[in-house]
């Protein structure tokens, strides 16, 4: 069968099922009415049961294409969530850096008591140092 | 004094300037990962066949177990899906959360390792000033590193999330689709034969057969309404994310955090709704 897109199997696999309804309906009626013996309606009911499966089948083609039509999203998605660790661990390195300013705050300290304008500086330094820093 | 002063106004801008508070994303982001993760319609959908395989005879039988194995067959594949989905999820609340670029732990071991030293004649109170300012000051530095990383992740993802977010609807509607014909299979056996079971030989059978079609049929009643709700998550989840694209400058602002805390709960409440209905 030809039919390759997610939204032809589906619809087809619809068009069946609808099928398999129609003639369960009509197959009540004539039950209902007497029209027909048990060994009768059992083997018209086989047939309905069998379309169903027909239909079943196509749903899992259509479920097949939608994963293979996915997979490029997924592959974007995976590479992003990659992406995203990365950034995560990159702000871990950052804490590194902490070394660096644990010099500036051993200077802050000590000036701390004396000059507040050599700490006004020191802040603006860690301030610059730090905002190059996240811009990587 | 005067320092003093200076510091706890600097405290208090950094404080205002560099808070980003994350935490409706976080949410919005963690509910999802927990829904996403919701894989019961996928399975039931692999086992069809066994509820469905004592009703059926002949070549309705043979076609059913091919298509069993050709389900058992997709299902690998379909569990990525919601995993990946998850994982998105999970990634973005990390992105979002107050540990995941946190610093102020490194800050007070600073602290504390400069407070060992005595001989560098620092006043320990001062010390607890200045890593005060310094864990402010990272707070302040990180959260505009996180605001920017979360915004890559969000507009970047948004994209391939969304066609995602799509196919795994249109796979909840196959699974709801062939429930439905399972159920006609099952139900449909009982309309068939209970009205040629009508003698008075067969009443046991006939009550037997109604009452175990009247269970069959709240079974089947419940399972729709799971699919109904996990469409309905589904769509949360997708609106969710295309709104906070839209507002993702905007993540400070009450109202959006309000609107990205309201999809939160809606994804929330569908997923204890799932865990209610009962099977």
């Amino acid at each position: 069968m030809a039919l390759t897109n997610q939204k032809q199997v589906e619809e087809l696999a619809d068009k069946i099922s609808e099928c398999a309804d129609s003639i369960h309906v009509r197959l009540m009626k004539s039950i209902k009415n007497k029209e027909i013996d048990q060994y009768t309606a059992q083997s018209i009911f086989q047939d309905e049961a069998t379309l169903r499966q027909r239909a079943n089948s196509l749903y899992i083609d259509a479920a097949n294409c939608v994963v293979e039509g996915l997979s490029e999203s997924q592959k974007s998605i995976m590479d992003l969530i990659d992406t995203a660790k990365d950034k995560i661990r990159t702000i871990k390195k950052i804490a590194g850096f902490m070394d660096f300013i644990a010099d500036l705050l051993v200077l802050v300290a000590a000036a701390y008591a004396a000059k507040p304008a050599p700490i006004l500086a020191a802040l603006e330094e860690i301030k610059k140092d730090v905002e190059t820093l996240s811009k990587d | 004094m005067k320092i003093r002063r200076i510091a706890s106004v600097l405290l208090l801008i950094f404080i205002v300037a560099g808070c980003a508070n994350l935490k409706a994303v976080r949410d919005y982001a963690s509910e999802s990962a927990k829904l996403s993760a919701y894989t019961e319609l996928t399975t039931r959908f692999r086992d069809t066949y066994e509820r469905e395989q004592p009703y059926l005879f002949g070549e309705a039988d043979r076609l059913a177990q091919d298509n069993d194995k050709r389900r058992k067959a997709a299902y690998e594949d379909l569990m990525k899906i919601h995993q990946r989905v998850s994982l998105y999820m999970q990634t973005l609340a990390t992105m979002a959360g107050e540990s995941a670029f946190d610093l102020s732990k490194e800050v007070d071991s600073l602290a504390g390792g400069i407070k060992a030293y005595p001989d560098f004649g620092i006043n320990s109170k001062h010390v607890d000033a200045v890593s005060g300012i310094a864990k402010v000051v990272a707070k302040w530095i990180t959260s505009a590193y996180q605001e920017r990383a979360l915004r890559d992740m969000v507009k970047e993802g948004n994209e391939p999330l969304q066609t995602t977010l799509q196919g795994m609807a249109s796979l909840v509607r196959c699974y709801k689709k062939t429930n439905e014909n399972e159920r006609k299979t099952v139900l449909g056996f009982f309309d068939v034969e209970i009205p040629f079971a009508d003698t008075a030989k067969d009443k046991l059978l006939k009550v037997l057969a109604r009452a175990h079609a009247q269970s069959k049929t709240a079974e089947y009643k419940n399972v729709e309404l799971k699919y109904d709700e996990a469409e309905k998550g589904i769509k949360s989840i997708a609106d969710g994310h295309k709104k906070l694209l839209e507002n993702i400058d905007k993540l400070s602002s009450e109202e959006v955090k309000a609107m990205i805390s309201n999809f939160a709960k809606d994804i929330k409440t569908i997923r204890e709704n799932l865990q209610k209905i009962r099977s």
